[in-house]
């Protein structure tokens, strides 16, 4: 099941909403949950009531619902299939079922606390450097997330911008100093996210050990567009996630090809406390041929890049030029 | 202005520091003042709408709320009553921006620092690293000594906060985007931080929960005319680690605002200077005095800004 976070046209910017991908289309859970409730004489009473309670405005509001609210949304999912998609409405007789078009998508987390890249995580990069013995990482500020669609804007201080496609482990359930094998517990889906990086800045930034203007420019995290819901090894196992410039394939992997796993990386991270709508991304600079440090997949002006894994979807974006450009 | 955030019957509230040192809850004055000056009909809603609901909030808003303070500061200076204005003991200071949407620590950027660091010299661009907002703590919370950590350090610094949209500014009219100062203690598990660097970049090293205390006050620009000649200083147990004068970075505070705006920098957002020496880590020949155990009080001052103090506790 995936989920996304999105704004109707007439909304305001706060009044975020939680859709699913069903039949083609994106269908509002907490008015479908309603519509649900309402045809049972027990919950009608209170069906908008309950429905605002297990489907909030957010998804990390969501998720910290728990097991109680993945089933409401599994019973959701059932009864839209069940009703079909195109018949259906609200209580009243509102709108639940949109087209992509119709739905302002958002990155499905907009301001979590811990958003972390584990740093050289591929077997492909390690294999040419010194052992890591802990999972290390970035902070990707949550001001700098877009979504599908958005236009990655070249950062004027930069002459050399690439894209590396990653995989981000969404937390589900507040914990701290998680024990390894309690690791999945913890987790409640997986997104996509592009870490965009000014490589000759952060060349410049990583002789002093520091990682911050490279990676952190305004539109430098793409995240989204849906969170697959799932938090079992194997729900993930087989994703493999592709990175595309200009429609050629540049990365591929999947999470068995992190020399890290999500057990470990859970374990050491969760030190500092993880609560739900926190991400960890791994896959940062996994390539497919040769060392992308030395040989960069570039990007320019006009560059298109997709990153996608078919049960989540893909992210798409275009490079633009903020003007005053050096290139 | 002197601006705070404090807890008050477990409600997060913004206040001001009145003459006589008291706590001003700016919400309750200037609907106060409203209601009973400009007649006003709907004066609690309307100090939310003018105030904002937290520091960011207000920041974001600017000079109207900025007056709207002054006017609240100056009702509840002629009203006292005990539901406008309080002592300090019945408020737990916060940090004066409890939640910043991006806490820009400097690194490198006092000579003498860099030196007792060993490293060979200062860089040519400035330097920083991003600290959790979440890892901020109001200037009289204990700091959590984590288990994890065997080499706590201190870093006394001013912290910059940002008043508006920032980016792509420069030098010259760097500072009028400056709501207003800290003090600031950047709080550092050295060796946490030597085996992230091994083989990545630091981040756990700085950001365990509490490593941030800032305030007491946010003290607004128009009250420090020369940001860049106050003197900061550290304390540990009452035993003086490190003493100097923000004259000496590297990188001075235009510098580091017209360079980070390329991060594009928004208000409440928190830029940090960077420390200079006295730091256990740079003690000769011998570190383990100096690393902070539980029990330490940490005391960090920076000059008309007032002072943290900080226990450190066994997490």
């Amino acid at each position: 099941m995936n989920i996304c976070l999105g704004l109707l046209e007439s909304s305001r910017p706060d009044q975020t909403r939680i859709f699913a991908e069903i039949g083609g289309k994106l269908i509002d859970l907490q008015l479908a949950y309603a519509a649900l409730l309402s045809q049972s004489p027990e919950h009608q009473a209170n069906a908008y009531k309950l429905a605002a309670f297990y489907f909030p405005e957010t998804i990390a509001a969501f998720l910290a619902r728990a097991e109680p609210a993945k089933k409401c949304l599994d019973e959701t999912a059932a009864f839209v299939r069940r009703s079909g998609v195109s018949e259906l409405r609200g209580p009243a007789g509102e709108k639940i079922a949109y087209d992509a078009q119709e739905i302002r998508l958002l990155p499905p987390f907009l301001n979590p606390e811990k958003s972390f890249v584990i740093g050289f995580s591929d077997r492909a990069r390690v294999e040419a450097l010194p052992k890591a013995e802990i999972p290390t990482g970035f902070y990707k500020l949550p001001q700098t997330f877009v979504t599908n669609g958005a236009p990655i804007v070249w950062p004027k201080f930069s002459n050399e911008v690439d894209a590396d496609g990653c995989l981000a482990i969404v937390i589900g359930k507040a914990g701290k100093r998680i024990a390894p094998e309690k690791a999945w517990e913890h987790v409640a889906g997986a997104t996509l996210m592009i870490d965009i990086t000014a490589r000759d800045i952060n060349k410049r930034e990583g002789l002093t050990t520091n990682n911050l203007l490279g990676k952190n420019f305004p539109s430098s995290t793409c995240l989204g567009p849906a969170v697959l819901i799932g938090n079992a090894r194997k729900d993930f196992a087989a994703l493999e996630v592709e990175l595309a410039i200009d429609r050629v394939v540049k990365q591929k992997f999947a999470l068995c090809d992190c020399v890290f796993t999500v057990e470990q990386i859970i374990a050491r991270w969760s030190i500092l406390g993880i609560k739900p709508g926190d991400w960890l991304a791994i896959g940062a600079s996994m390539a497919l041929q040769g060392d992308r440090l030395q040989n960069p997949v570039p990007l320019n002006i006009g560059s298109t890049i997709c990153c996608s894994s078919p049960a989540i979807g893909e992210l798409s974006h275009q490079i633009v030029s903020a003007g005053g450009l050096r290139r | 202005m002197k601006l705070v955030t404090f807890i008050h019957e477990n409600q997060e509230r913004i206040g001001a520091i009145d003459s006589a040192g008291r706590v001003v809850d700016l919400h309750r004055a200037y609907a106060s003042y409203l209601r009973n000056v400009e007649n006003s009909l709907s004066a609690d809603q309307l100090a939310v709408a003018v105030l904002g609901r937290d520091m960011v909030e207000f920041l974001k808003r600017g000079e109207k709320a900025l007056d709207a303070a002054r006017k609240a500061n100056a009702h509840a200076e002629k009203n006292p009553t005990n539901d406008l204005v309080l002592d300090r003991q019945q408020v737990r200071l916060m940090a004066p921006v409890p939640r910043p949407g991006a806490l820009v620590s400097a690194g490198k950027n006092f000579s003498d620092h860099v030196s007792e660091m060993s490293s060979k010299k200062g860089p040519s661009d400035p330097v920083a690293f991003l600290k959790l907002p979440g890892s901020v703590i109001g200037p009289e919370d204990d700091i959590p000594h984590p288990p994890e950590v065997k080499n706590l350090d201190y870093e006394v610094e001013l912290a910059i906060i940002i008043s508006k949209p920032c980016v792509n500014v420069g030098v010259e009219e760097a500072l009028d985007y400056v709501a207003g100062y800290s003090a600031f203690n950047d709080i550092s598990a050295r060796d946490v931080i030597r085996a992230e660097n091994k083989t990545g970049i630091h981040l756990m090293g700085k950001s365990f929960p509490g490593f941030a205390p800032m305030g007491p006050y946010l003290v607004t620009a128009d009250e420090i005319s020369d940001p860049q000649n106050l003197k900061l200083s550290l304390r540990v147990n009452g035993e003086i680690r490190q003493d100097s004068n923000l004259g000496y970075m590297i990188f001075k505070i235009r510098d580091m605002i017209a360079y980070w705006s390329q991060l594009g920098l928004n208000p409440g957002d928190v830029l940090t200077t960077g420390t200079p020496r006295g730091v256990a880590a740079g003690r000769k020949p011998d570190q383990t005095p100096w690393w902070l155990k539980p029990g330490d009080l940490v005391e960090a001052e920076v000059e008309n800004l007032g002072q943290l103090k900080n226990r450190i506790v066994a997490e």
